[in-house]
């Protein structure tokens, strides 16, 4: 029996994260992941840390407080994770985009947030490979990427620095309550771990862990592949998006893109993502398979027929890997980082679908000053499990 | 493979050396995927088809480790490179 304040399960992005700020204050955590580090969902999605794709308001605001934290994260941590800020740009294809486009941008700038509109003139000479009948575009000042995976072990080894213990291939068996129902300890098959709190932050896992005391957590796998390009001449110069991509990832109801039916059925948008190895990233898709994690032929050629259209000169560069991977979707799209009223010392941090890489410093904030019962650095309480209470 | 060797390229699409593959060890790496994600190696053009058998066997040498347990990393679509043009239908 190994005495710890708070065991935190799941190594992805946002254990990692949450391990990192809790040890940073002096709180003794063990860190329990099922295989090695980053094997989950964060070894297999992209690494934009963008306000992009997200909806004017506390999801905006969330993932720009995030940009901040990454910004203190790229200074206090000495490992390499690939961090740029390139910015992102969104692609307009229609006059009725445009108008969508400059509603949408409007409400960001008043929000202060560094978005802007480029004409047809300026977008082309920015992006010359662009394809030739796009109309205009949104610019997003502060959007940043970098390696998910290598974020995730850089986070791991500096908790490791702090003090933190890390459990890699060690699974979760059970989760131990007093007799009032208090967090008393985590069971794995390499022994017990006692700790007062417990932070589930397994991803799509989370509702099985959540099983062990009796929570149903409701978190779906959502599957999203991405094609992976040799590495090449820069054909873009930062992340872009179509503008349908917000339409599909929030599923509005009122606009049509005008593509084939079979694209919008496999939940495909263009996304283009360069990494600092001078390849790219194609995605994106959607779709709810299970926990399948094979990627489909049928995916793969509507993801570079989308990429085609909208850049196309990469009809002649080669795609080498396609990969999928399990994002852990919540229907109302905000993740859950809450403690559970019912369960005194067991906190989640999941749920976060697309935009776990880019919410991670955040979360691991949040949750590190809930456990040491800080005022946490933005409201919490929609954030809350108690939100699907019936 | 000694010390003085650390320098020596393994993965040669993503030009990854033999130092930068015992320090993944070091820093948790137990099989070829835990390299991989470390340091790149077998993620360029030819997918670790060239450096995967020399991956296994630093990890074999530095682990004591069987080759099964190593084991390989995942092979996915497409098997040999394709254009977007090839695979988009244009």
């Amino acid at each position: 029996m190994e005495n710890y304040d708070t065991v935190v399960i799941g190594g992805g992005v946002i254990g990692t994260s949450v391990a990192y700020y809790l040890s940073k204050k002096g709180v003794k955590v063990a860190l329990v992941e099922r295989g090695d580090i980053t094997s989950g969902t964060s070894g297999r999605c992209d690494g934009n840390v963008g306000i992009a794709d997200k909806q004017p308001g506390l999801d905006t605001k969330m993932a720009y407080n995030s940009q901040l934290l990454f910004k203190e994260l790229f200074e206090e941590i000495p490992y390499n994770f690939d961090y740029t800020q390139r910015g992102a740009i969104y692609i307009i294809e229609s006059e009725e985009e445009l108008s969508v486009a400059e509603e949408y941008v409007k409400k960001q700038v008043e929000d202060g947030y560094p978005m802007r509109m480029m004409d047809k003139s300026e977008i082309h000479d920015d992006e010359p490979y662009l394809a030739e009948d796009i109309v205009g575009g949104v610019e997003i000042g502060c959007d940043l990427s970098l390696n998910p995976m290598a974020l995730a072990f850089g986070l791991s080894l500096e908790a490791k620095r702090n003090g933190a213990v890390v459990f890699d291939y060690t699974s979760v068996t059970g989760i131990r309550l007093d007799k009032k129902g208090i967090v008393e300890a985590v069971e794995t098959d390499k022994g017990v771990l006692t700790a007062k709190d417990v932070v589930n932050c397994a991803g799509v896992w989370a509702p099985h862990i959540g099983k062990m005391v009796g929570l149903d957590i409701p978190i779906k796998p959502r599957q999203g592949q991405l094609l992976v390009a040799e590495k090449t001449f820069p054909v873009g110069k930062r992340k872009i998006m179509e503008f349908g991509y917000m339409m599909a990832k929030f599923g509005d109801e009122n606009y049509k893109r005008n593509v084939r039916p079979e694209l919008e059925n496999l939940g495909i948008a263009f996304v283009f993502e360069p990494t600092l190895s001078n390849n790219f990233l194609i995605g994106s898709s959607r779709a709810f398979v299970g926990f399948d994690t094979n990627v489909s032929v049928e995916v793969m050629q509507g993801l570079a027929e989308r990429a085609i259209r909208f850049f196309p000169v990469m009809k002649d560069i080669h795609v080498i890997r396609a990969y999928a991977g399990l994002r852990p979707y919540v229907e109302d799209h905000m993740p859950i980082i809450s403690k559970v009223d019912e369960v005194p010392g067991f906190y989640i941090a999941a749920g976060h679908e697309g935009d776990g890489i880019g919410l991670s410093p955040l979360t691991g904030k949040l949750i590190s000053q809930m456990i040491t019962g800080e005022e946490t650095i933005l409201p919490i309480d929609t954030l809350s499990i108690n939100r699907f209470k019936k | 493979m000694n010390k003085k060797d650390d320098n020596i390229i393994i993965c040669r699409c993503e030009e990854v050396t033999l130092g930068e593959i015992k320090q993944a060890i070091r820093e948790g790496a137990r099989d070829v995927t835990g390299i991989k994600r470390r340091t790149r190696a077998g993620m360029g053009l030819c997918q670790g088809r060239t450096c995967e058998k020399l991956v296994q066997q630093i990890i074999k040498e530095e682990l004591g480790k069987k080759v099964e347990e190593i084991g390989t990393s995942t092979f996915r679509p497409p098997v040999r490179p394709v254009t977007f043009g090839t695979l988009g239908g244009k």
